[in-house]
């Protein structure tokens, strides 16, 4: 579970700041998986990186109950001169995992090859995404913050996220953030849009589809 | 008991970091961490040629490794710790995506791989002299072990102080490096401050530097006395500079941006 309770934050734009997030007020239940629609800058990212506290709000209060990954995406979270597997390293001794274990079931699921074991400066951004993926997957996580990376990869490592996360829907959710309102279908049951700083939540996935085309 | 487990997430986290950060800032290769070592080794025989070259043996009943090492081992381990530790968050934003990863974290881990990478550098070459010099004597051990702490204290939280003003300026990484530089010359790395004429003895030790390096020396050399020291002025010191940086730290924290 993770509670929102006026949470605002603002980034110094070029000319004015900017408020990203105003006086949020929102509450993602355990065992409901949510997803995020919204048109690009309108803050899904940064709500990602409040929610898995990342960053900080300017202004309110954040209340997790249960362990939250980090934001698993595209960005972030790999130092580039170390290798993939010494990456894996690091956060399994941070997250308290058995790290020969978050290496080898990380090393299974991105399923890179030799890569793993070279920088992560070298990988492309789908590489990266799908070693961030296996590496959070190896990590037991009550709430799964997701930015768009379920997009990631070929059919078959699609696949491998889904079995995964199927495998986990007794115990763990998931905030997903994406463009794409066939992948928050696939994996949620519930929707929300970010539109001008604010969260709307709708109980079907059409009625959010119908706001968010009338918002982008 | 949640001070505790909080204390133990931050060792562990620390723990990694520092591991992590030995296999980045020392490279791919094993090589890389005895460059480490040969760096500073360099800096010392450069000096120890020009300075012997010049005639000077020592200073104050020390010889001239015990005097360049005390002097710029204890300079750099406040020097070099201050420059890692104001680059932390700078260059390792992406490890905050973890939140347990805290930004002092990022902080202690670099001072604390400086700190132990220069305090073996300092042994190494103060064993190779005991050994040429048949002196096996160090006049007050627990002294010199206290001297280097504190330098390297003082580095960390200079370097906390930097790494914090950073996150919101940029201008003050600018003029660091010029506000810096002359220290080493005014810090007693190549003089004692017994050498100084009494009035411009006064006025440099108001540098802490000085007073850390006058506490090694006097602490390891039986001839040596760092009569105008005060361990704590520089205690004092060490302090306010924590203060100083743990109060930005909660200024800057909401500032931090991860990607």
């Amino acid at each position: 579970m993770i509670e929102l309770r006026n949470v605002t934050k603002v980034y110094p734009g070029q000319h004015a700041p900017v408020v990203v997030l105003d006086q949020i007020n929102a509450t993602f239940s355990a065992n409901e998986s949510v997803g995020i629609l919204g048109r690009n800058g309108a803050g899904k990212s940064t709500l990602l990186r409040i929610l898995g506290g990342a960053e900080l709000p300017d202004a309110g209060k954040i209340i997790r109950e249960g362990r939250v990954s980090w934001p698993i995406g595209f960005a972030g979270g790999f130092s580039p001169s170390l290798s993939g597997e010494e990456n894996c390293r690091f956060v399994a001794r941070v997250y308290h995992a058995d790290v020969d274990h978050v290496v080898s079931f990380a090393r299974e699921f991105a399923d890179i090859g030799q890569h793993f074991r070279m920088p992560t400066r070298t990988y492309s951004s789908g590489m990266r995404a799908r070693l961030g993926f296996g590496l959070s997957m190896a990590i037991d996580f009550d709430v799964y913050l997701v930015d768009e990376v379920t997009a990631v990869g070929d059919t078959k490592f699609q696949e491998r996220c889904r079995q995964a996360f199927e495998a986990r829907r007794e115990h763990s959710s998931m905030i997903m953030v994406s463009h794409s309102i066939e992948t928050i279908r696939d994996y949620c049951s519930k929707c929300a849009v970010m539109d001008q700083g604010q969260l709307y939540f709708f109980d079907s996935i059409d009625e959010a589809q119908a706001r968010y085309e009338a918002v982008s | 008991m949640n001070a505790l487990i909080g204390l133990q997430t931050q060792i562990t986290v620390i723990h990694a970091l520092v591991l992590r950060e030995t296999r980045t800032r020392f490279g791919e290769n094993q090589l890389g961490y005895v460059w480490a070592f040969f760096e500073p080794i360099g800096v010392i025989v450069t000096f120890y040629l020009a300075l012997s070259y010049s005639g000077r043996t020592g200073a104050s009943g020390m010889d001239l490794v015990t005097f360049l090492a005390t002097g710029l081992l204890t300079y750099e381990l406040i020097f070099s710790t201050s420059e890692r530790a104001s680059e932390a968050i700078h260059g390792n934003r992406a490890l905050l995506y973890y939140p347990q990863v805290h930004r002092l974290d990022l902080v202690f881990a670099r001072a604390l791989l400086e700190g132990a990478t220069l305090v073996s550098v300092f042994t190494i070459i103060m064993l190779a002299d005991m050994i040429y010099t048949r002196n096996f004597t160090i006049d007050d051990p627990l002294g010199v072990l206290l001297g280097l702490l504190a330098a390297s204290l003082l580095g960390t939280g200079l370097g906390m102080v930097f790494c914090m003003l950073g996150v919101v300026t940029t201008f003050v990484d600018r003029i660091r490096g010029t506000l810096l530089r002359p220290l080493f010359w005014l810090s007693g790395v190549f003089y004692t401050a017994d050498e100084l004429p009494t009035e411009l003895r006064r006025a440099a030790l108001w540098n802490p530097i000085l007073n850390i390096i006058e506490i090694v020396r006097g602490a390891w050399s039986s001839e040596y006395v760092a009569r105008d020291a005060s361990p704590t002025y520089v205690v004092g010191w060490i302090l306010a500079v924590f203060m100083l940086g743990l109060l930005l730290e909660q200024l800057v924290r909401r500032k931090v941006e991860v990607a």
